[in-house]
C-alpha cells in the first residue's frame, strides 16, 4: 500500500510538471530578428478565441485614418481558438481563418489589391506581457497569396483587444516569413514602444478585435 | 429530491439556448446593390455563418448595366456569438467607382460597421476622391443628402441604427419619378428603385 501511495505520488508529481511546464512561456514561430521588441515576448498556453476584424491605416498605424483618396489602408477578418494543448513544444491552434487585404497601390498584383488567405493556422499562444486589457494573442499557420496563388507562405499575427470600442484601441500586425513572389518580404508592423496598446501591433482605426478566455 | 434534480437537469438544457439567445451576433455586408423594377443584382457579399468565422467574397469587376461599374470590390464578414463577448464586423471595399455614367464618381470606399453588446458604430468607414455632379465633396459628414435633378437624390456616408447594430451605407442613390397629374403637371415624385455601393451592417442582440 504504502509503495503504491509512493508511486501514485511520483506519478501526481510528473503530471503536475507536465502541467507547469504547457504553462510555460515557450519559443514557437516567435522570431528574433525584425520582431517585437517590448510586448509579445512572454506567452502562456491555454484556451482562447480571438475574432473580429478591422481596418489598420498603415504607414504610420496610428488611430488617426490616412486621406481616403491614399489607398494607404489595410482592411481584414481574422480568428483563432486554441484548446491550450501542447504538441511537441508548440501551442496548437485548433482552428483559425485569416482574410487580409492591403489597398496600398505598391502593393497591388496581378491587377488587384494584395489579398492574403490563411490555409492553415497551427499556433496560438497568450501573451502575458502587453498592455492590452482584453487580451492578446500571438499566432500563426501557413497562407496563400490568392492574386498569384502562392501557397505554404507561413504567417505569423500579433493580436490585441484593448477595450471597447475597437477602434483607437485595439492593435494588429502580421508578417509573412517568406518573400511574396513579386513583392518581397511583406510585413505590417508597428515596431513602436509609444504606440498603444502593444507592440508591434498597429492600432485599429475601425473595426474590433474581442478576446474569448475560454471557448 | 427527485423535482431538484429534474429541475437541474432542465435548466442545464436549457441553458445552451439561452446563451445562444443572448449575444447573438449578425454580420453582412456587400460591395453593389441595384434594385429596380427590372434590376436586382447584388455584388460581391458576405454573410456571418451562424457558427460564426470569416467570409470574404471578391470581384475584380462589378457591372451592373448602366447604374454601376466598379473595380476591386471585397466583401468581408466575421463575428462570433458567446453573450456578453459576442462582437460582429463587417466591411465591404471598393477601388473605383462609377455610378450612373460619371454622375457619382469615387476612388476608395470602405463601408465598415462594428457592433459588441451596447455598442455599434461605423468608425473605419471612408469615401475617396468622390464627385458628385460634377462636385468634389470631401469627406462628407453622416447621412449627408445631395439632389440630383431628373434623377433623385443621393445619401452620402449613410448611417442607420438597427436594434443592437448599426447599417452604413456609402453612397445611396435613390431613383424617383415626377408623378403627373391630369393635365400633365408635376404632382410629386414617386420612388423608382436604388443603388448603394458600399454597404456594411452589424448587430449584436
Amino acid at each position: 500500500m504504502t509503495r503504491l501511495r509512493l508511486l501514485a505520488g511520483f506519478a501526481a508529481i510528473g503530471a503536475g510538471a507536465l502541467f507547469a511546464w504547457s504553462c510555460e512561456p515557450h519559443p514557437v514561430l516567435a522570431p528574433t530578428i525584425g520582431g517585437p521588441q517590448f510586448h509579445f515576448l512572454v506567452f502562456q498556453c491555454q484556451p482562447l478565441k480571438m475574432t473580429g476584424g478591422g481596418r489598420i491605416d498603415f504607414p504610420p498605424g496610428t488611430a488617426d485614418k490616412n486621406p481616403p483618396a491614399s489607398h494607404i489602408f489595410e482592411t481584414f477578418g481574422a480568428h483563432v481558438i486554441a484548446s491550450g494543448q501542447v504538441v511537441d513544444g508548440t501551442c496548437v491552434a485548433d482552428k483559425g481563418e485569416l482574410e487580409w487585404v492591403d489597398h496600398r497601390d505598391e502593393m497591388r498584383l496581378n491587377g488587384s489589391p494584395l489579398n492574403l488567405h490563411a490555409t492553415a493556422v497551427t499556433f496560438a499562444e497568450l501573451a502575458v506581457d502587453t498592455d492590452c486589457s482584453d487580451g492578446a494573442v500571438h499566432w500563426g499557420g501557413q497562407l496563400r497569396v490568392q492574386n498569384t496563388g502562392q501557397e505554404g507562405l507561413h504567417f505569423e499575427v500579433w493580436d490585441c483587444d484593448n477595450g471597447e470600442p475597437g477602434a483607437g484601441h485595439d492593435g494588429f500586425a502580421i508578417r509573412v516569413i517568406e518573400p511574396i513572389d513579386g513583392l518581397g518580404h511583406y510585413e505590417v508592423m508597428c515596431p513602436d514602444e509609444s504606440l498603444p496598446p502593444a507592440e508591434p501591433s498597429c492600432t485599429l482605426t475601425g473595426g474590433n478585435r474581442q478576446f474569448h478566455p475560454t471557448h | 429530491m427527485m423535482k431538484i434534480r429534474f429541475a437541474g437537469l432542465v435548466l442545464l438544457l436549457a441553458l445552451p439556448w439561452s446563451l445562444h439567445g443572448q449575444g447573438l451576433a449578425k454580420a453582412e455586408s456587400f460591395g453593389v446593390a441595384v434594385r429596380t423594377a427590372t434590376v436586382n443584382q447584388q455584388s460581391p457579399a458576405a454573410v456571418l455563418p451562424p457558427d460564426g468565422s470569416v467570409v470574404q467574397t471578391q470581384a475584380n469587376d462589378v457591372t451592373v448595366g448602366t447604374f454601376v461599374t466598379a473595380q476591386d470590390a471585397f466583401a468581408t464578414a466575421t463575428g462570433a456569438s458567446d453573450g456578453a463577448l459576442s462582437d460582429a464586423v463587417s466591411s465591404a471595399t471598393l477601388g473605383t467607382v462609377n455610378i450612373l455614367n460619371g454622375l457619382i464618381t469615387a476612388d476608395g470606399v470602405v463601408a465598415m460597421a462594428s457592433s459588441t453588446v451596447g455598442n455599434s458604430n461605423a468608425e473605419g468607414s471612408s469615401l475617396g476622391n468622390l464627385v458628385v455632379n460634377g462636385v468634389p465633396l470631401n469627406d462628407p459628414a453622416p447621412n449627408t443628402r445631395v439632389d440630383l435633378p431628373g434623377v433623385g437624390y443621393a445619401l452620402l456616408n449613410e448611417q442607420i441604427p438597427t436594434s443592437g447594430g448599426i447599417t452604413v451605407n456609402m453612397i445611396h442613390v435613390i431613383l424617383q419619378q415626377p408623378v403627373l397629374g391630369l393635365f400633365g403637371q408635376v404632382t410629386g415624385v414617386r420612388t423608382i428603385g436604388d443603388i448603394i455601393v458600399g454597404s456594411a451592417t452589424s448587430s449584436v442582440n
